[in-house]
């Protein structure tokens, strides 16, 4: 499926774009407001998971575990946080997967470079927004990011991807 | 100015006298950062000592097969067609290759080598090599069964979870695992079927510390506190913004536990076996919500409620089989450790299925795993971070010693161990002294049992 027109693709775009420098600033609070009130924040853990209730994820993450992560970012004492993670993302290859009268489906690619105490890590994969039609704007119903080494060992993954 | 001249540092090229790195209540930091003892420790630990290979339900038909490492050594647990399960070195005996890819899936009938074809039956005897008339006449005898892939020295189950040692010599399984045989006992007994099957996918988180600190730490209670402030406040504070009268939802009561007081870990009990193991008691109250109430009654239902209630009564935490893995019997999950390095390690989380029970008990223990040990977990992080800066700290010339003396010579004997308070060093001591009769020397520290 295509865009309709320009606008819509701008609109879209825009929206992915500023969800991302949302992330890449630390505007939590912002960026959980994106979200719809039952909205998920899923990294799934295999390659090609359908299913986020009976296999284990990197992320599976509701209002609640969301907020839960966020406050503790920014808690005084939490070290692994001293010094903060960095991130930034960059986001490609932004398609219409498809749309309803609700809202739409996009899928996007992404590399994101995060830097912390002594190495810079990179991740990449695919991303797909689940997004719903509100009065001011977007709302994310899911965001799901499929990570090309999903399946690997990794170190802490602190931060929203 | 800067000396051009390296400096060699004094550990890599002294002999390595063992006996002078431990004591009863301290070790010397080389024990955590010297590569050589690393070494030493792949031979006479992990050589010695029953490993921890995996659950039969990970290879449940013929030529299934799972790889995982013992010590240094890449192994395969394979299922043959008689229905027994084996565990060899992945290793093919003709050029050496990887006989099998790393991780899980299906071999068929047979293993076969990616690199000249021989064929192995999936108990690792040979099967057939190409070109065998090639062999005629010379010293290679392919009725040797050396040219079968080579089989770890001894295999054993309890349970369904598969045990193996790289040594012909030591004690039988039951006698290593003692008191903590209860543990994997209780383990599969939670199941209304009475067992339980790997399922859900496997979480991998790599460490950059020395394998025993992070041994020592699955059962020092009073770090929480300090350690995990940053969770279990957010977790805290994520509850104060609910509703008053909320009912702490499990994925805050899983994480603001570690806010308790000193005092709160004070009252559990920890037990301490003999070669290393341990458990400590349960620090959750058996909860009470919808799904865990669902549980309780099917295994009330397959059991009867007297004995589902003596089953659920054993209510443990972390327990420790030293030197491979942490079974948590009350959340089903398994971590297998892997050290990689002196300074690197590899923590595998293996989620467990109770047979029988409802599906959403499943999707509670991978809750758990998701929310507590995942490599996104909010609580281990810090953690992480604190191994770490200890492995980094351990590095300098600093300091020689690291304490294990908090309520040295309190404890209390046991049958086959020691009981101490929740807030004693005695895992530590006890895997030390585990850990020291491996390296053939003796700490001196009190083992004494009640047997």
């Amino acid at each position: 499926m295509n865009f309709r027109d320009w606008n819509e693709q701008q609109d879209l775009t825009q929206f992915l774009h500023h969800e991302a420098r949302l992330l890449d600033e630390h505007r939590w609070d912002e960026w959980q407001k994106l979200f719809t009130p039952d909205g998920l924040y899923w990294v799934p853990l295999a390659h090609g998971q359908v299913d986020h209730l009976n296999h284990a994820s990197l992320f599976c993450e509701d209002t609640l575990l969301r907020s839960m992560r966020a406050r503790r970012l920014e808690q005084a004492r939490a070290y692994s946080q001293q010094p903060p993670t960095r991130t930034v993302h960059v986001l490609g290859n932004i398609a219409l997967e498809a749309r309803d009268e609700v809202g739409c489906t996009v899928r996007s690619t992404f590399l994101l470079l995060e830097w912390r105490k002594t190495e810079q890590r990179t991740f990449g994969g695919s991303v797909l927004h689940t997004l719903r039609r509100a009065d001011d704007g977007w709302r994310i119903q899911t965001k799901r990011i499929d990570l090309v080494n999903c399946d690997a060992p990794h170190e802490a993954l602190q931060v929203f991807l | 100015m800067n000396s051009v001249i390296p400096i060699i540092p004094i550990a890599a090229t002294s002999p390595i006298d063992i006996q002078s790195l431990v004591q009863p209540d301290r070790v010397h930091k080389r024990v955590y950062t010297d590569p050589a003892i690393f070494e030493l420790e792949m031979d006479r630990v992990f050589g010695q000592a029953w490993l921890y290979v995996g659950h039969e339900s990970q290879v449940p038909k013929p030529g299934d097969y799972f790889t995982t490492r013992l010590g240094r050594e890449p192994v395969v647990m394979v299922r043959h067609t008689d229905g027994q399960v084996h565990v060899m070195f992945n290793r093919c005996p003709h050029k050496g290759a990887k006989l099998v890819p790393d991780g899980s899936g299906s071999a068929g009938k047979f293993l076969r080598c990616l690199y000249h074809g021989w064929t192995f039956k999936c108990d690792g005897s040979l099967l057939s090599v190409p070109l065998r008339s090639g062999y005629e006449c010379t010293a290679l005898d392919l009725k040797d069964p050396q040219y079968g892939v080579r089989k770890v020295a001894r295999v054993a189950t309890h349970r369904g979870f598969v045990f193996a040692s790289l040594s012909e010599d030591g004690p039988e399984l039951k006698e290593f695992l003692g008191g903590v045989a209860t543990s994997l006992d209780n383990f599969c007994d939670r199941a209304p079927e009475g067992e339980v099957e790997v399922a859900g996918g496997v979480q991998r988180v790599i460490q950059r510390n020395n394998w025993k600190i992070f041994f020592e730490n699955l059962h020092d209670t009073i770090h929480a506190v300090a350690t995990h402030e940053s969770s279990w406040r957010a977790a805290k504070e994520e509850h104060e913004a609910m509703p008053a009268g909320t009912p702490k939802p499990f994925e805050v009561v899983i994480v603001d536990g570690n806010g308790e007081p000193l005092e709160f870990w004070e009252k559990l009990e920890l037990k301490g076996y003999d070669h290393g193991h341990g458990f400590m008691e349960g620090i959750f109250v058996p909860p009470t919500d919808p799904v865990s109430l669902a549980y309780v009654a099917s295994l009330e239902a397959a059991k009867g409620a007297e004995q589902a209630d003596a089953i659920l009564r054993v209510n443990r935490h972390n327990t420790i089989v030293y030197p491979s893995c942490s079974p948590h019997t009350s959340f089903q999950q398994i971590r297998v450790i892997r050290p990689l390095s002196v300074d690197r390690t590899l923590v595998e989380i293996f989620s467990f299925r109770l047979k029988g029970a409802p599906e959403a008990t499943f999707q509670r223990t991978l809750k758990y795993t998701n929310i507590v040990n995942s490599p996104s977990s909010n609580v281990m992080p810090d953690d992480l971070e604190a191994y770490n800066r200890v492995q980094e700290g351990l590095g300098s010339d600093g300091g020689d010693w690291v304490s294990m003396h908090r309520a040295a010579g309190r404890d209390q004997p046991l049958p086959g161990g020691r009981a101490s308070n929740g807030n004693s060093e005695m895992p530590s001591r006890n895997m030390f002294a585990a850990w020291a009769g491996y390296m053939g020397v003796d700490t001196g520290a009190q083992t004494g049992s009640a047997e």
